[in-house]
């Protein structure tokens, strides 16, 4: 049986002059959450259009459900709901009437499908209000709702909690967790919203100007992820002066705001605030810190340097 | 492909733009003949006169530029809105979703193209009494070949709707080109001898003669093959563009 859902072999695509994706080797194992990370035309839309047959690469495979080749893989197609630069609602009709468009097109026999599906995105009380008067958080969760008709095995989500209300951004979390526990369902998700994704995904793949810098596991991220001794005090001049000095390490960076993170002595907190002490500066906050995955990402792609 | 088709006679059905569109045909056919009654009186015109006259004549310029509306809210239109997105992703070949599409569409241009002649018959019937109604070979003869020649027409206008993928560019342009292409096929028929004979067997020349009333059996098969065989070369040909075609 095959254990991946999705893999791209030497994936690129080519416009004229810009090369959208170079060379992409990914792989989405069965029943994780991906969290798809990347900047504003990294190539995230690009791969999922791909992936989902309304592009077509310049050179490379995609192997969807261990298919690749041209009729199998459009036909894998049908195991996938999607949501692809937000949601495609027809404006003019309801909810139900859109999930009716797409069940017909999908052959799913009986309508009850479409009730249960608008319960589990919480949309079941919209009546006959068309989707063109739906705030966009409804109409994320319509997107979210055409995409699980007809029990997808693999659902590709671009940006599904954007214009959703906190509440609404925890239920769609708890909803995909819960799809991804019980069902078994695979999700890759992009969103912007780090720090939602990373209570969400159980994996993450990093992609930056085309290429894929990265895929790594939830456990590997956390072991990854940089930690450091935050240090606010009355003169960061003073104190980057004294760390230099008397610590000998310029692994340290002073942030805009003066704070400063100091990525060594982690293990000897206690000799660092003495000798700061000793310089006569003012401690205004000492903890150690973590890096997220914002501020991971931000140095994989280069964002930041530390000292 | 069943599936497809439902689905687009789903979507058709609940098209706002066709329902618009054949309410003011339906409006146009019973107010012209209402005008004629009121100013003239009962006894100035008949059905088959109305039927003929204006039913199909007047329906030439319907036939040809209203659909152009419907191809720019029913094609277009989803790829602005991005539903095309969902299709093309569904996991059906792009063949299949294009001549769905196609069918669908050619249904609705089929519509609209009977509306105005059929209302106006029953309202000048009404208005005017139904002593004097067409024959019924006549009636079966330019309806049927009425709806053949809009399935063809809908076939160009759906191949042009894919590549403009806007529901501006699209009405615009189609309009343009059902006004003018008759216009311009003729001028140029009279300068090149290859051209006349494509427009002498063209939809846009034989479609101005359907409401002939005796068609020969070799002119009516002429009448007949012309718009099935432009029905399929466009529907192919746009299923071949939109095999091509990135979904944006």
């Amino acid at each position: 049986m095959n254990e991946y859902v999705l893999k791209t072999i030497n994936l690129s695509k080519k416009y004229k002059l810009q090369t959208a994706l170079n060379n992409v080797n990914l792989s989405i194992k069965k029943g994780a959450i991906y969290g798809f990370i990347g900047q504003n035309g990294a190539g995230k839309s690009t791969l999922i259009r791909l992936v989902s047959g309304l592009a077509f690469p310049t050179t490379g495979t995609i192997e969807l459900f261990g298919k690749s080749n041209g009729t199998e893989l459009i036909e894998a197609r049908k195991r996938i709901g999607t949501i692809i630069e937000g949601p495609a609602l027809y404006p003019q009709m309801t909810a139900a009437e859109n999930l009716e468009v797409h069940r017909l097109l999908k052959g799913i026999p009986g309508k009850e499908c479409i009730e249960k599906t608008l319960k589990l995105v919480g949309l079941q009380e919209t009546g006959k209000k068309k989707a063109k008067n739906f705030s966009l958080g409804m109409k994320q969760r319509l997107g979210l709702a055409i995409a699980l008709l007809g029990d997808p095995e693999f659902l590709i989500l671009d940006e599904p909690i954007n214009g959703l209300d906190p509440m609404g951004v925890v239920e769609i979390r708890e909803l995909l967790k819960s799809l991804c526990q019980e069902y078994g369902i695979t999700i890759l998700i992009s969103s912007h919203i780090l720090s939602e994704l990373h209570l969400l995904a159980t994996h993450y793949c990093l992609i930056h100007k085309g290429e894929l810098l990265e895929q790594l596991t939830a456990q590997e991220l956390n072991e990854k992820c940089q930690q450091f001794l935050h240090i606010k005090v009355d003169n960061p001049n003073k104190a980057a002066s004294v760390l230099e000095k008397e610590l000998a390490t310029t692994n340290f960076e002073v942030m805009p705001d003066g704070v400063i993170k100091l990525f060594a002595y982690l293990d000897e907190p206690g000799k660092v605030s003495t000798i700061l002490t000793n310089h006569g500066l003012i401690i205004e906050q000492f903890m150690p810190m973590g890096e997220d995955l914002e501020g991971y990402f931000m140095n994989r792609i280069g964002g930041v340097n530390h000292g | 492909m069943g599936n497809l088709l439902k689905s687009e006679l789903f979507k058709l059905r609940k098209d706002r733009s066709l329902w618009t569109l054949i309410i003011i045909i339906m409006a146009s056919a019973i107010f012209y003949p209402t005008l004629i009654f009121i100013d003239n009186g009962a006894n100035s015109a008949t059905v088959n006169e109305f039927f003929t006259n204006t039913g199909i004549d007047g329906n030439n310029y319907i036939v040809k530029l209203v659909p152009c509306i419907l191809a720019g809210f029913f094609i277009s239109s989803e790829y602005s809105i991005g539903t095309m997105k969902s299709i093309g992703a569904s996991g059906n070949h792009r063949i299949r979703i294009y001549f769905a599409k196609l069918m669908a569409f050619s249904i609705g241009a089929m519509i609209i193209s009977l509306v105005f002649p059929i209302v106006i018959m029953a309202a000048s019937a009404i208005l005017f009494g139904a002593n004097d109604l067409p024959a019924l070979d006549y009636f079966i003869q330019t309806m049927g070949l009425t709806i053949l020649y809009a399935a063809a027409f809908a076939s160009i206008m759906s191949l042009f709707s894919i590549i403009f993928t806007d529901s501006g560019k699209t009405i615009g342009f189609l309009i343009i080109f059902f006004l003018l292409i008759d216009s311009l096929l003729y001028a140029f028929s009279q300068k090149f001898a290859l051209i006349e004979t494509i427009f002498n067997y063209s939809v846009f020349k034989l479609f101005l003669d359907i409401s002939k009333i005796h068609l020969g059996n070799g002119a009516l098969l002429k009448f007949l093959l012309v718009p099935i065989i432009t029905w399929f070369v466009f529907a192919i040909l746009g299923s071949l563009i939109f095999q091509k075609k990135e979904i944006k």
